[in-house]
């Protein structure tokens, strides 16, 4: 059963989308994504001279007119995407409850998966977490394999520290096909991790898309004013401090600074950024935002 | 500067407690969040605020100073000024004789009240009071504080003991009366509540304490030769005291005996066998604080028969008491009995008569007529049964009620009060009753003539009535404070005190109310001597551990008086919303969701 953010009119709207990639990809199968070879598209990509055994019905016989010379037409080769869809699954988006935030981050992981499948490509599910066993699917393709997405982010259970460099190059280890990574997590850690992270998936060749996910508590903290004893939801570890108006500003600032260097170092990247806040309209997200950074035809 | 309530300063000890919110508050409360990464800076950034760990918000200023203005505040603080018109009122009682060290309490306030004297101006009008008999001013014109000083030093303590009414009110009253500026009131009860014109300094301490609460000579019946001697002790101690007790006679000790008295317990011990003398003396060896209840003096019963006036219209019936031994009976018509009345005689017997006026001396009433002053007479009773009596009471000891069976009674009601003694179904039929010092007893039924063994029942009562009347209550001494009653003076004499101070005594003279020293009192009429014995009655003054407490103001609980809440409450109210506000101006609620 599909999640409540997905009504008929929002699928048939998801339908209508295309990712976009910056990158040609070798595909398996024809599709609707420019690869690298020359293929029977009707794209047009460039002239070669006729050599003997070419089809005749390429030869352009405009030039033939004008040079005297046998050229044949070549067309860009239209081949199907393979998607990879990182969904961060440590303890932190699992706060304030799984309601508010990783419910959020996996509908917007499935609505990405459900243009990929409704476009006929294919798209492979990615958990991340601390834990040693690799939490991933096979590729699914074709609409109905919506269920099987669903299924797995149902049983999905957010928890323990993430360390994004190592877990995503235990990953990658077993992707043997280019194609685009989409990322999904709340990037609260220290920059250089999700650096390195983010550098893997380039280092492979993968045209990547980053979404950050924050909840509401993260970005104003409802905390009373006075003494607090915070442990952090991951590392269980412990912060004494006062909580009071000043440092609520303090904090609010940081979080904004943090953003802007993860949105920055992306933009050097060449990697689409955006961020969704849990409890906005995911339809609005996903039909206005994410085609407005250029992540959707 | 000075403050009427200083013990309100020390709540200021307590000014600390405020600190304990904060402490608790301080204790973090323990939040999970997603991750500390940037709170982490946060912490390093915050710690180095100038208050250290512990975080005191202004409210927490604000909070004490309201709190110190609030202590001054209860501890009531005047400007001093120095009084014109000052009264010393110096508590005289016998507790005031206790020994604080080498000094005894009364020293230690005239000390004290010197001490004030010399503070006041040299223009100031001192009255002096003393507190017992009754608050009275010595002397009858104001004197400067030196004149006031000087007379302190002849001033002395009584053996009395205090009006069981609070100061409060008599004080209040004579500020108002006499518009004193400041009354200093030296006592040694603890004082409750003060106010801008009476000062009361408490001095002494607690104290244990041993008295004798009692002390009579007695014969066991009116036609008894012997004398029986019987002694309390009272102690006021937290402790089992030991304590020897001596019966002295003619100066002589006469028996001793070594009693054992529990905390707060009294201990009644008896002497018989003894020779008669003029007057006894019964001691305690105790080192207390209080000497003057050590001891006490008693005089053995006058004369070893009874002297009864009879006043009945039918003699005959009361003629038959005479061949009771040791009772003299002298019978009046009821018309004689107001030239009578004040002849030698100790009880009288109202046989279907009564007087206007209740008789100043024991009395008995049998079937007294409706207009009588201390019982309302009910229907006739033809030989009523028995339903009650009181037991043990001397009247009703030895008898069988079952056989009790008078021929003739009325029901008896009492008009004031009264106990019932003897009860039928009907009502009362004999109702006794004690007042100033005397025994009264009404009969519903005439249990005369007396019929010896022919019917025992009433002739045991008749018996028992006659002991009762004889033996008064305590009626060997008399308390000090109240007036020694003289036999009927045949002419004039002198009377001496036990400070041997004399008074002369007109011949009419009946009584003599100068009784403030416990002792023997001697009356002497040419080669007639009589001897009185006067003791300190009142066991509050020997009280030393648990003294009753001066209240000066009304409780708050009194009803038409403005309390102290009452007063404050506007301004509590007030700081309230005042701290509500400042609370919420620091602390806004958005912020503390």
């Amino acid at each position: 059963m599909l999640p409540a953010p997905f009504t008929p009119d929002f699928l048939n709207r998801l339908e209508a989308l295309r990712l976009r990639t910056r990158r040609e990809f070798l595909g398996s199968r024809p599709g609707s994504y420019s690869s690298p070879r020359r293929g029977t598209s009707l794209e047009f990509a460039d002239y070669r001279r006729y050599s003997p055994g070419d089809d005749i019905r390429y030869i352009d016989w405009g030039i033939f007119a004008r040079s005297d010379r046998l050229y044949v037409k070549l067309f860009r080769e239209e081949v199907d995407l393979f998607v990879y869809l990182f969904v961060d699954a440590s303890g932190s988006m699992a706060f304030p409850s799984l309601k508010e935030k990783f419910s959020p981050a996996c509908h917007v992981g499935l609505a990405l998966a459900y243009v990929v499948l409704a476009n006929h490509d294919h798209v492979k599910l990615h958990l991340l977490q601390g834990s040693a066993a690799l939490s991933a699917s096979p590729f699914y393709r074709r609409r109905h394999k919506i269920m099987d997405c669903i299924d797995f982010f149902s049983s999905a259970v957010p928890g323990g520290v993430l360390e994004m460099a190592p877990v995503l190059g235990e990953h990658l280890k077993r992707i043997r096909r280019p194609g685009k990574a989409i990322l999904v997590s709340d990037f609260l850690m220290p920059l250089s991790s999700c650096q390195q992270g983010l550098n893997l998936l380039r280092a492979l060749n993968l045209d990547i898309s980053v979404i950050q996910v924050l909840s509401r508590q993260e970005i104003d903290p409802p905390f009373p004013s006075g003494g607090l004893l915070l442990v952090d939801s991951e590392s269980q570890a412990e912060l004494r401090l006062r909580w009071s108006g000043d440092l609520q500003r303090e904090y609010r600032e940081m979080l904004e600074r943090h953003n802007l260097q993860l949105k920055s170092f992306c933009h050097q990247a060449g990697i689409h950024y955006s961020l969704f806040v849990a409890g906005e309209e995911l339809s609005k997200f996903i039909l206005e935002t994410l085609p407005s950074v250029g992540l959707f035809k | 500067m000075e403050f009427l309530n200083p013990a309100a300063l020390y709540a200021f000890f307590l000014l600390p407690l405020l600190l304990i919110p904060y402490l608790i508050k301080r204790r973090p409360r323990r939040l999970v969040f997603s991750s500390l990464l940037l709170l982490r800076d946060l912490s390093t950034s915050a710690s180095g605020r100038p208050w250290g760990k512990l975080y005191l918000p202004p409210i927490f200023f604000l909070q004490l100073l309201l709190l110190v203005l609030l202590i001054l505040a209860l501890a009531e603080p005047v400007l001093s000024v120095r009084p014109l018109k000052v009264a010393v009122i110096l508590d005289n009682s016998a507790s005031m004789q206790a020994l604080e060290g080498e000094k005894s309490r009364f020293e230690l306030a005239r000390e004290q009240a010197r001490d004030l004297l010399g503070g006041f101006s040299p223009k100031a009008q001192v009255d002096l009071y003393l507190t017992v008999p009754r608050v009275e001013r010595v002397g009858r014109e104001a004197l400067a504080p030196g004149e006031a000083s000087a007379l302190i030093g002849t001033l002395r303590p009584y053996d009395l003991g205090e009006p069981p009414d609070s100061y409060g009110e008599e004080l209040t009253g004579l500020a108002k009366e006499m518009s004193y500026e400041r009354i200093f009131l030296l006592t040694d009860h603890p004082v409750r509540g003060q106010d801008g014109v009476i000062r009361a300094l408490s001095m002494g301490r607690s104290k244990e304490n041993l008295a004798i609460t009692s002390f009579q000579i007695t014969r066991p019946s009116f036609a008894s030769t012997q004398l029986e001697a019987r002694v309390e002790v009272t102690s006021f101690s937290s402790k089992e005291e030991r304590v020897k007790l001596l019966l002295k006679g003619g100066g002589k000790i006469l028996s001793a005996r070594t009693e054992t008295v529990a905390p707060r317990k009294s201990v009644a011990s008896s002497f018989e066998g003894f020779l008669l003398y003029p007057a006894y003396e019964a001691e305690i060896e105790a080192r207390d604080a209080l000497a003057l209840d050590n001891h006490r003096v008693a005089i053995p019963p006058a004369s070893r028969g009874l002297e009864i006036l009879g006043i009945s219209p039918r003699p005959e019936s009361l003629d038959s008491l005479r061949s009771i031994p040791g009772l003299n009976l002298k019978m009046i018509p009821p018309g004689a009995y107001e030239k009578s009345r004040s002849r030698g005689h100790s009880v009288e017997i109202f046989h279907f008569s009564a007087p206007a006026i209740l008789p100043q001396k024991h009395a008995l009433f049998v079937l007294p007529p409706k207009d009588n002053p201390l019982v309302a007479v009910g229907g006739a009773l033809s030989r009523p049964l028995i339903s009650g009596w009181r037991e043990p009471h001397p009247l009703t000891r030895y008898i069988n009620f079952a056989l009790f069976r008078p021929s003739y009674a009325r029901s008896l009601k009492a008009l004031s009060f009264g106990d019932t003694v003897i009860q039928s179904p009907e009502g009362a039929i004999a109702i006794g009753l004690e007042q100033q010092g005397f025994r009264y007893l009404v009969l519903g039924f005439d249990p005369f003539p007396y019929l010896g063994r022919e019917n025992l029942p009433i002739s045991i009562f008749t018996l028992n009535l006659l002991d009762w009347f004889y033996e008064g209550p305590d009626g060997s001494s008399t308390g000090t404070g109240e007036p020694l009653r003289l036999r009927a003076p045949t002419k004039g004499g002198i009377l001496v005190t036990p400070k041997r101070e004399k008074f002369p005594l007109d011949q009419e003279q009946e009584s003599f109310s100068l009784t403030f020293f416990q002792g023997i009192y001697e009356v002497n009429r040419g080669e007639e001597k009589e001897v009185l014995a006067v003791n300190l009655r009142d066991a509050r003054e020997s009280d030393l551990t648990n003294p009753a407490p001066i209240q000066l103001r009304e409780e708050p609980a009194a009803s038409g008086s403005r309390s102290f809440f009452f007063t404050l409450w506007p301004y509590l109210l007030l700081l309230s919303i005042l701290l509500l506000f400042v609370e919420w101006y620091f602390n806004p609620p958005a912020t503390q969701s």
